[in-house]
């Protein structure tokens, strides 16, 4: 007797890995038989095997049976009918709102266009498609026939399935004995793991392979493992390509057990360009690479600081970190594209999908080509006020790209980064020949190396700081020097040595009171003073300056620039002392205000004071990366904003469209306003003032543009917004615009969509206008094609202003079918600007 | 006939004019009168004021999101639609509007 019943299947993600395993689970305690059968493909399986229930190929809606037969089974299959058609689904809506929120942005056509990708963070920028170079520890099929004692002949078929079945049992208790230990994602794979290794199907297969091929125990795993994997690789789909992933990886546990060897690295091999694709890469691994051949990085750790990720950046390679078993999901010679800017990889893409990134390729080296151009500019004002414009770096790796993005120096070299996670404290001699490098490197550059910041806030292995209840009102910065004297004289020793080989100043951190400066400076003197007894050369005059982060230096700032001769503002640090708010407390972070007519103050008294006594001062926090900042520095009186370096090209510019005296008016209203919200009024207004540009202008009209689908169209806009300077991160925007498609579609009927969006993304209100060489369609529910498209882009908070008010006095206008045929019919960009601009006036 | 409507859509920068505009056009090409409120980002633009709303015969209601101060309706008859079919079909609107209320 058997019991059977029908029915549709009901996840829209078809019957991959996840609910493949819960269904094996439900099933796997019944004594007898459970066949599933997907009627529409006539693929038939046991449901207690999660490979036999993947390769079903079920698709959302399919029909399919299941037959059970043994004791019970009346019982049963209600039982199992209900989880199937009932539970099932809730349980894997519920495993779907548990998948972490990836910080990668996927561009809406992937999704239309149901491509295969994979997501992760974006760890470098940049877009890149080419082949993949797989990079990983794998297993020789030569080493596992050379390793075969005599030919198959004397195999003995008992021994093999023998060892065989002790290979499986080891594995399972060997993840028996890590499950307890491990959760999350970890404990998932390894449960994925754990069922892969007892599934019928598999152990059939090896069984199979072992009897009728003749084949050893390690070589029928491998080639049962190489076969299901491939089947599991074809698969257009997400999810079997994890599962591909887990049986590799048991496929490699079973062969350890077995005997295999581990293939090592395949490193010097790269002979063509490629997309690196790895576990995890060392700086090593990286370094040993040809990397001309390097075009890009994707990676399985997550991560964006660690040494090969910083090398990436600076060498411009796009990257993506933290991508879930990329370097077994992926296969050596798979064409893929990069997306390093969202952190999407695309497998094999298909055509719409090469268009669209062929298109935004096209893009970025526009946007590179302006990158470079700022990036070129003297750090000066429109009218010819120097402001230096400096890069911080935390290792030496990081100057290349600083230089690359324009830097002018140095501003802080964070040296403490050399301590963290170190075993032992760096040598005099170790950090002697690191700066020595670094000052090389700037050739002729300057370079303000600021001694070891550490306290209890942050751990350094080698040493044993106190934990405290407050470390940053606690013991850190110059404030440890006395007890940790040597750490200090090493590093002041090695600084002064290193002195010879460029422009290097010295920066102390976490200054409070002048008696600590004279401390300073008397010490530095007894170190000159060993050196020239050591017959060491340094220079004797070495700029020596202070971190300007606690309010007492600010307010006597006259009296410390008797003894040092520069300050650096640590804003960061500033204002968390200034206005009494721990930075790292969500709770109170309304109070780090940049605009804060208190700080302001402070900030312009400091620097009067130093002025007037002949020394410079400069400002290495967050805050000077904020271009939007940019004139309100300048105004106050700043002599050099250090910031990281990818922000430099977008200061040096916004500095270059300024004039001085509009930049100090600025910023002696902004010092007479009662609050940072009136301040932020101000500044926007003086953006209005002098770079009013207009909501349209002639780069944002395309008369002629070539789109082949609605996502093509709202790629075009984005893209032109961004090469205009009005989006920062079209990406973005992108997204925004299809969150409105999403609402309701915006065309309109007569061949009219006003694609339009409100989006951090965008800083000017603005308008773009489309005329399409081809209608498309545009998706909604009326499904007229669409060949006039005129879009709005909107700042995100933008209040009533004059810009924003004339978007709805043309979104009127194009009510008039004389408007919407003038706009047709125009033949120039300037004759749509002017169109527009008569409409909204 | 005397009508008076509001618009509103999300966004609030395109469609709440654009339904306005399309509701004046085609109401004058009707022969007949309508004051319309917009509700957008520029706040509340050309609002119904008490006796707007006491001469007119009924309330035209084009909107995608909640309408502000509904309340000022009370006791009329109110006609909804939704924004995009006022700019796609404000003839139809108006001529079913009229028919309803017997003008």
């Amino acid at each position: 007797m058997a019991v059977e019943f029908t029915f549709d299947f009901p996840l829209p993600l078809g019957l991959h890995a996840r609910p493949a395993a819960f269904i094996q689970e439900r099933c796997q305690d019944f004594e007898g038989e459970i066949v599933f059968e997907n009627l529409r493909n006539g693929r038939k399986g046991e449901a207690k095997s999660i490979l036999s229930l993947i390769t079903s190929d079920t698709q959302y809606g399919d029909l399919c049976r299941v037959v059970v037969s043994g004791q019970g089974e009346k019982e049963f299959v209600a039982a199992l009918k209900r989880f199937l058609v009932e539970d099932l689904k809730l349980k894997e809506e519920k495993a779907l709102e548990q998948v972490p929120a990836s910080t990668a942005t996927v561009p809406r056509l992937i999704l239309a266009e149901k491509e295969i990708y994979l997501t992760g963070q974006p760890a470098s920028p940049g877009i890149v498609s080419g082949k993949v170079f797989l990079l990983q520890a794998g297993f020789n099929w030569e080493s596992l026939t050379a390793g075969g004692e005599g030919s198959p002949e004397s195999i003995s078929l008992q021994a093999e399935k023998e060892a065989f079945s002790q290979a499986v049992s080891k594995v399972q208790q060997e993840i028996q004995r890590l499950l307890p230990q491990k959760s999350g994602v970890e404990r998932n794979i390894l449960q994925a793991h754990l069922s892969i290794i007892t599934d019928r199907a598999f152990i059939d297969r090896v069984n199979e392979l072992i009897t009728k091929e003749k084949y050893q125990a390690k070589q029928a795993v491998y080639q049962a493992g190489r076969e299901f994997s491939q089947l599991l690789g074809q698969a257009k789909s997400q999810y079997l390509r994890e599962r591909m992933a887990d049986i590799q990886d048991v496929t490699g546990r079973l062969l350890e057990q077995l005997g295999g060897q581990k293939l090592t690295r395949t490193r010097a091999s790269l002979n063509e360009p490629a997309i690196i694709v790895a576990e995890d890469l060392f700086p090593s691994d990286f370094l040993s690479l040809n990397l001309d051949f390097v075009r890009g990085l994707i990676l399985d750790i997550a991560g964006q600081t660690s040494h090969t990720l910083i090398m990436a950046r600076s060498q411009a390679i796009p990257a993506v970190t933290g991508v879930t078993q990329a370097s077994r999901r992926l296969r050596s010679g798979e064409e893929v594209i990069l997306d390093g800017t969202r952190g999407v990889i695309l497998i094999s893409p298909g055509e719409a999908v090469r268009r669209y990134y062929q298109k935004e390729m096209e893009a970025e080296g526009l946007l590179l080509g302006r990158r470079q151009q700022q990036a070129a500019l003297p750090g000066q004002t429109a009218d010819g006020r120097k402001i230096e414009i400096a890069a911080n770096i935390g290792r030496p790796e990081e100057l290349e790209k600083a230089w690359r993005d324009g830097a002018e120096g140095v501003g802080i070299f964070r040296t403490e980064l050399l301590l963290y996670g170190q075993p032992a404290l760096p040598t005099e001699e170790d950090q002697y020949l690191l700066y020595k490098k670094v000052a090389e490197e700037a050739s002729g550059r300057p370079v303000i190396i600021r001694t070891f910041d550490i306290g209890g806030d942050k751990p350094v292995p080698a040493m044993s700081l106190p934990q405290e209840p407050n470390p940053f009102l606690g013991y850190r910065g110059i404030r440890i020097y006395q007890e940790n004297y040597e750490l200090f004289r090493h590093q002041v020793r090695a600084i002064l040595r290193a002195t010879v080989f460029g422009q290097l100043k010295i920066m102390f951190p976490m200054v409070s009171l002048v008696e600590e400066v004279r401390w300073l400076k008397e010490k530095m003197a007894g170190f000159s003073k060993e050196l020239q007894a050591e017959g060491l050369p340094f220079k004797e005059k070495i700029e020596t300056g202070i971190m300007l982060e606690v309010p007492s230096v600010a307010l006597l700032a006259d009296k410390f620039a008797e003894e040092v001769d520069f300050f650096s503002v640590g804003s960061n640090d500033l204002i968390q002392y200034f206005l009494a708010a721990d930075r790292s407390n969500p709770r109170v972070r309304y109070l780090n205000q940049p605009l804060n007519p208190a700080l302001l103050r402070l900030l312009k008294g400091a620097i009067d004071l130093a002025h007037d006594r002949g020394r410079w001062v400069g400002l290495c926090g967050e805050m000077a990366g904020d271009s939007s900042l940019t004139p309100v520095f300048a105004g106050l009186g700043f002599d050099e904003l250090s910031m990281s370096s990818g922000f430099i090209p977008e200061v040096k510019a916004v500095l270059a469209s300024l004039k001085i005296d509009d930049c100090r008016q600025l910023a002696a209203r902004a010092m007479e306003a009662a609050t940072a919200g009136e301040n932020s009024q101000l500044l926007q207004r003086f953006y209005q003032e002098h770079f009013s540009q207009g909501v349209i202008s002639p780069e944002l009209v395309d008369l002629q543009a070539v789109c082949r689908s609605k996502a093509e169209v709202l790629q075009e806009i984005a893209i032109k917004l961004e090469l205009s300077g009005r989006v920062d991160h079209r990406a973005r925007f992108e997204q925004a615009l299809w969150k409105r498609e999403d609402d309701v579609a915006t065309d309109i009927g007569f061949g009219l969509a006003i694609p339009h969006c409100q989006s951090e993304a965008v800083r000017a209100p603005s308008i773009v206008v489309l005329c399409l060489t081809q209608p498309v369609d545009w998706q909604s529910k009326e499904g007229q094609p669409v060949d006039l498209i005129v879009s709005l882009a909107i700042p995100a908070g933008e209040k009533v202003s004059q810009q924003l008010a004339l978007l709805p006095k043309l979104s009127r206008k194009l009510i008039h079918e004389d408007f919407r045929e003038a706009l047709r019919q125009a033949r120039t960009p300037a004759e749509i600007v002017s169109l527009i601009k008569q409409a909204t006036s | 006939m005397k009508l008076v409507a509001v618009t509103a859509c999300p966004t609030g920068i395109a469609h709440t004019y654009m339904a306005a505009e399309q509701l004046e056009r085609v109401a004058k090409k009707m022969g007949l009168t309508i004051k319309v409120e917009t509700q957008g980002a520029m706040g509340i633009e050309n609002e119904l004021k008490p006796e707007d709303i006491k001469e007119a015969a009924s309330v035209i209601l084009a909107v995608g999101i909640a309408v502000q101060k509904r309340e000022r309706f009370e006791g009329k008859r109110i006609f909804e639609f939704s924004v995009q079919e006022a700019i796609k079909n404000a003839e139809g609107i108006l001529q079913k509007v009229k028919e309803e209320i017997g003008g």
